[in-house]
């Protein structure tokens, strides 16, 4: 029986010809953590094994080039008590001599994506969004602030080797159709649980023609169905990407074998979609962007890990380009990092966002957990990340719509929620 | 851990996330999980952490995907800090799953249990057998055993105390 894409890698770190179920005990590529999850890691890692032991109340971290912390979800800091966290935090990281991003060095993803994620690795992260960098033919999955201290110390992890669904797209994208809108379907078909548990394998003449920003997009979003992981195939835009990075010689391709064993399969014609939105309070609350096109939006939001790339940037800024942002509407920008700032900087981009009147913040999480951006009450958001849980944003009186970029910078424009295609 | 007998807290709908369990703003303030266990399920349930301490070893219920959307372990351990003993769940998210059991909290799923089981209810899990005998309405449930693997970080406690005895990751 052929293999999927998760079960080769798994199959090749473990030593092991692993099936779908097994309990396989791995060892880790890459671990990563962030200042709402590392500072738990941390305290897990230095009490839980400390206790009655001596030799382990010494043990630092297993590799500290392999572990990687990162200030970008309370980022730049808001208050004391934070500060003190991510001074704990901090110090942590120059005790065992960690990769250590500061605030406004950017979203921890982009950061791994960026410096650190190849295929064929096994990268955990304390964020569930860590199935981003199955894009670039990685196992890559999000777990517990425990279960990252273990990693932290002893460079292992124990896994079951999921199960995988297929999700065949083909055909061309119609115009201001991007990878979210694709993801948002994909997600308001099968459901927030239509795919627990499993490798989500994205498939398809449409993600090979994809670029990695788009593939970025929908792997960020397969924990959104439930998935463990999301993955694309290794291929020539992975090694260019990687290369762009001064990282070529980290490429190696990775495909599933055509034998590959599906539990479950969806097929996807990439013509008949149409920009989604998905409608407050569940992310597979999913309809096409014309079914809203009343309601009255009072902050637009730009960023995340979801869509804050260059790539993403630019569509916005082609858009808003010589465009005022509607009064009444607050638009938001948060590049997800330093490099794409940088970039965005360098291509222009910036300029235009600023003259349309929206407000660049400082690569991170930014608006998206309300730690630093919050709503007010009653106020309604359209949003770029991926999530549009009540409360998401810092208030569980307010509502949040999830778009792709072209859909939040068309919207900020008139102000209401609305469809790219005819602006 | 063999068994468990407690009373239900809460029936809880499907699809509860865990920004619903703890909202994302009070957690980068607060590392001492018993001050944030004041806010569990506060949007959704404003009673719970109250209702919680007047309950005699309080067991939550649940429907379908309890514990979707991030990785924050604070989710289960503000639960474990209002000393509920136990979810039974339809089923759970993933990562919740596994934060559960690496923090020694069992979880078990059960089907239709969200249907079956009430509020007030007393329940008597057994682990080995597999069964929770509903003592309030004279019922009985199957479950799906707990894997080895968990159950041994059960018995040690969660995963930091199952590396400390056994030295590591042993195969
Ligand atoms: S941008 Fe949003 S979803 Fe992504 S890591 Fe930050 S908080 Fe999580």
């Amino acid at each position: 029986m052929g293999k999927t894409m998760a079960e080769k890698v798994l199959s090749k770190k473990s030593g092991s010809d692993v099936s779908p179920g097994d309990l396989i005990i791995t060892p880790v590529d890459l671990v990563f953590a962030h200042d709402g999850t590392m500072p738990l890691a941390i305290q897990q890692m230095e009490h839980g094994l400390s206790k009655r032991s001596v030799e382990l109340s010494k043990r630092s971290v297993f590799d500290p080039n392999k572990v990687v912390g990162v200030c970008d979800h309370a980022s730049p800091s808001p208050s004391e008590k934070v500060s003190n966290i991510h001074n704990f935090m901090r110090k942590f990281a120059l005790e065992n001599r960690l990769q250590f991003f500061e605030n406004g060095d950017g979203i921890c993803h982009q950061i791994v994506l960026e410096r650190f994620t190849a295929p064929w690795k096994v990268i955990i992260g304390a964020d569930s969004h860590t199935c981003t960098h199955g894009a670039l033919g990685a196992f890559a999955t999000g777990m517990g602030s425990t279960d990252v201290a273990a990693i932290m110390a002893y460079g292992k992890t124990w896994l079951k080797v999921p199960e995988s669904f297929k999700v065949e797209i083909t055909g061309q994208l119609p115009k201001h159709v991007y990878s979210k809108d694709v993801i948002l379907h994909i997600i308001g078909k099968i459901t927030a649980d239509g795919a627990t548990y499993m490798s989500m394998e994205f498939l398809g003449n449409t993600v090979d023609r994809m670029g990695l920003a788009l593939r970025l997009t929908m792997c960020n979003m397969a924990i959104e169905a439930g998935a463990k992981t999301g993955l694309c195939k290794a291929d020539e835009r992975v090694r260019e990407f990687l290369e762009s990075y001064g990282r070529g010689k980290e490429y190696a391709p990775l495909a599933p074998d055509k034998n590959a064993a599906y539990t479950d399969e969806i097929a996807v014609e990439a013509k008949k979609l149409e920009p989604m939105v998905a409608f407050p309070h569940k992310v597979d609350n999913v309809a096409p962007v014309t079914q809203f096109e009343d309601v009255e939006l009072d902050m637009v939001c730009i960023g995340t890990c979801t869509n804050g790339r260059i790539e993403d940037l630019r569509v916005a800024a082609q858009i808003l380009k010589g465009k005022k942002v509607a009064e009444g509407t607050r638009l938001i920008v948060y590049p997800a990092s330093r490099d794409v700032l940088l970039q965005a900087i360098k291509e222009g981009i910036v300029e235009k966002f600023l003259q349309a009147g929206a407000s660049i913040g400082v690569p991170g999480c930014g608006f998206c957990i309300g730690r630093t951006v919050a709503l007010g009450d009653g106020e309604v958001a359209l949003s770029t990340q991926n999530r549009n849980f009540r409360g998401r944003m810092g208030n569980d009186k307010a509502e949040i719509y999830l778009c792709s970029p072209a859909t939040a910078a068309a919207s900020a424009i008139t102000g209401r929620i609305t469809d790219p295609r005819g602006v | 851990m063999n068994e468990i007998k407690g009373n239900v807290l809460r029936v809880f709908p499907k699809d509860v996330n865990t920004d619903e369990i703890i909202s994302g703003k009070y957690k980068y303030d607060e590392l001492d999980i018993k001050k944030l266990a004041i806010h569990a399920f506060e949007a959704i349930d404003p009673k719970f952490h109250e209702d919680a301490r007047k309950v005699k070893s309080p067991i939550l219920v649940a429907s379908e995907n309890f514990g979707c959307g991030s990785s924050r372990e604070q989710a289960p351990l503000v639960i474990k800090a209002c000393n509920i003993s136990c979810i039974i769940a339809e089923s759970f998210a993933r990562i919740f799953y596994r934060n559960g059991f690496n923090i020694g909290m069992p979880l078990i799923e059960c089907k239709d249990v969200s249907k079956k089981a009430s509020q007030g209810d007393g329940l008597e899990i057994d682990f080995s057998a597999g069964t929770i005998r509903n003592l309030s309405k004279n019922e009985t449930y199957k479950f799906k055993p707990i894997p080895e693997f968990m159950q041994k970080l059960l018995d040690a406690g969660g995963l930091m105390p199952y590396l400390r005895k056994s030295g590591g990751f042993t195969e």
